[in-house]
């Protein structure tokens, strides 16, 4: 009897099991080829950059370059070299520069956002429109924008009697990176706007009610009620939001290419043209090293809340 | 009724702010439909003069480069790469909602990790790879490479949309006798309409604006993307505006209508990411 009951039970496990065993192969079913797009065709070539770090020398032939000596030369060069730390340099201001801008921006059109009014959706498309223009046609825009002779702001300027000379923008040391910043932030603040406008709305409403009545000021609601209903989302947005900005290429290629005088070569700029102005691969590639050790680290360091958001 | 004027200054508030926010392009179709006395001039007039305007920038953009052929080549990668990354993050973000796979928490955050690849370093693996296979001035290798950055993040933003989607609803059809795939295709993809089509706008934006693959990866000019052919104008010796805005234009005009149109997408698709 005991018997009969064990069997009927160990075969219900069994399958149990094979049920199981068929569900985990159809769930890696499904992420295989995610797997293989990303180590494909991202953990391959990262792991091709890191070999190719160690590559000594120059070469105009790409595919030999796996014939080239192997040795720390590359390291040696590029972090030797103060350019470099001056790239570093010119990486953080230009990231820090974008984000707490794009962020202030990002915040306060969220909140007008939040508000219930006429039109609305239409004016919430509108706010969003500058996350989908190409970084290329952005930078285009402002360069127009911030011509010398005959750019907008230039005459703006001397309307209101705040400039006297044209200023060149783009090819004067001092202020070129400024005027990669610019565009930079316009591009950004939509996924702040974005990202923010969706957390608030997923505050529930009746703690906002609850707030009132206990006569909280809008301040004080703000404080209480939006801002933790906000905080994990704008962490999690801010190091995203700063991990593209510090790789960003397209807006200060187009419009600078790194330059007056390096005063805009971000790492990001300043590997690719070490790679494909001067075919220095290897010192590419330690820059490259370089940029993802930094990245590590901010990431390492919002780790914390970002667990929270990503593996809820 | 009470409550009626201080929305409008809500509006009010908006329509200013959008003013302010959106004059870069105001700035740039002004550039492209006023004629070029007007715009290359130390006094730009910053209001459209309705009685003045001219469209030669258009026709002569057209005539002068091969924008139609840019266009095309663009359109050609981000629709394949948008639908080739769709598809693959639609099932990983899938598998990443539904199952418990030791994988899991791995395979995140590789795909966290993959965010902070810079894509003017990717490109130089890329460059090899295209080379090694004589897959320069390929449009499918752009294609590809183009879908391989969008797959991560478009598998979490699916993913958190899944998540919002019942599993009592498929586990009810696999009852009615659906396979697990067909109870994913008939039953979820339905539901998730939103958060795919949130994901799809996300993909083409991305692959319509890649730059740095296009430069890279593709040399004969009538391969080239259209960002691509809009920088090459830069480079000119006296650079054209007003026909450099009037290209521009053309080039952000489906973006801005598939934008505009889908957007309520993207916020839903992200709302219900922030809530998983």
């Amino acid at each position: 009897m005991s018997d009969a009951l064990a069997q009927r039970e160990a075969r219900s496990r069994r399958a149990r099991s094979l049920l199981a065993r068929r569900e985990r192969r159809f769930a890696y079913a499904l992420l295989a080829p995610a797997v293989l797009a990303v180590g494909g065709l991202i953990a391959w070539p990262m792991y091709l950059i890191v070999s190719i770090s160690f590559r000594e020398g120059r070469s105009l032939n790409f595919l030999a370059l796996d014939r080239r000596p192997l040795g720390l030369g590359n390291y040696r060069s590029v972090l030797g070299d103060p350019a470099t730390w001056h790239s570093v340099l010119v990486s953080v201001v230009y990231t820090l520069g974008t984000l707490v801008p794009a962020l202030v921006i990002g915040l306060a059109t969220a909140l007008l956002l939040n508000r219930a009014f006429p039109l609305r959706r239409w004016l919430r498309s509108l706010m969003l429109l500058p996350w989908a223009v190409p970084g290329v046609m952005v930078s285009i825009v402002f360069l127009w924008m911030f011509d010398a002779s005959f750019g907008v702001v230039n005459h703006l300027l001397r309307v209101l009697g705040l400039a006297q000379t044209d200023i060149a923008w783009y090819s004067t040391e001092s202020t070129a990176l400024f005027a990669v910043i610019v565009p930079t932030i316009w591009k950004a603040y939509p996924f702040f706007t974005l990202t923010l406008l969706a957390a608030m709305q997923s505050i529930p409403g009746h703690l906002y009610e609850a707030a009132e009545v206990d006569g909280a000021t809008a301040p004080q609601r703000f404080a209480n009620v939006t801002w933790p209903g906000i905080r994990g989302p704008a962490v999690l947005a801010v190091v995203l939001n700063g991990l593209w900005t510090f790789r960003e290429f397209d807006i200060i290629f187009a419009a600078t290419g790194g330059g007056p005088a390096k005063a805009t070569e971000t790492l990001g700029i300043r590997a690719y043209n070490e790679a494909f102005g001067y075919f220095y691969m290897g010192r590419a590639a330690v820059i490259g090293v370089l940029m993802l050790l930094m990245a590590l680290l901010a990431v390492l360091l919002a780790r914390r809340a970002l667990r929270r958001e990503f593996f809820a | 009724m009470r409550t009626e004027r201080p929305r409008l200054a809500f509006t009010a508030i908006a329509a200013a702010v959008c003013v302010v926010l959106l004059f870069p392009l105001y700035w740039m179709v002004l550039t492209a439909i006023l004629p070029t006395s007007a715009t290359l001039s130390r006094e730009p007039t910053l209001l459209p003069v309705w009685s003045a305007l001219d469209w030669s920038a258009f026709a002569a953009v057209f005539a002068r480069k091969p924008l139609g052929t840019w266009l095309l080549n663009s359109l050609l990668v981000s629709l394949g790469a948008t639908l080739i990354s769709l598809v693959i993050a639609a099932l990983a973000g899938y598998s990443l909602s539904r199952f418990r796979t030791p994988a899991q928490q791995w395979t995140g955050y590789t795909l966290l990790l993959t965010k902070m690849l810079p894509g003017s370093l990717v490109v130089i693996p890329f460059f090899i790879m295209a080379s090694t296979f004589h897959l320069i001035d390929s449009l499918f290798a752009l294609m590809v490479a183009n879908a391989a950055v969008g797959v991560p993040f478009a598998t979490w933003l699916l993913k958190g949309f899944f998540d919002g989607i019942p599993r009592e609803l498929e586990q009810a059809a696999m009852l009615d006798g659906c396979g697990h795939l067909g109870a994913f295709l008939r039953i979820v993809v339905p539901l998730a309409r939103p958060g795919l089509a949130a994901c799809a706008i996300y993909l083409a934006i991305l692959s319509w604006s890649d730059f740095v693959f296009a430069r890279t990866l593709i040399n004969d000019q009538s391969h080239w993307t259209i960002t691509t052919g809009l920088v090459s104008f830069i480079g000119e010796h006296g650079i054209d505006w007003p026909a450099l805005m009037a290209a521009g234009v053309i080039s952000l005009a489906p973006m801005v209508v598939l934008f505009v149109l889908l957007e309520p997408f993207l916020v839903s698709g992200m709302t219900a990411g922030a809530q998983r």
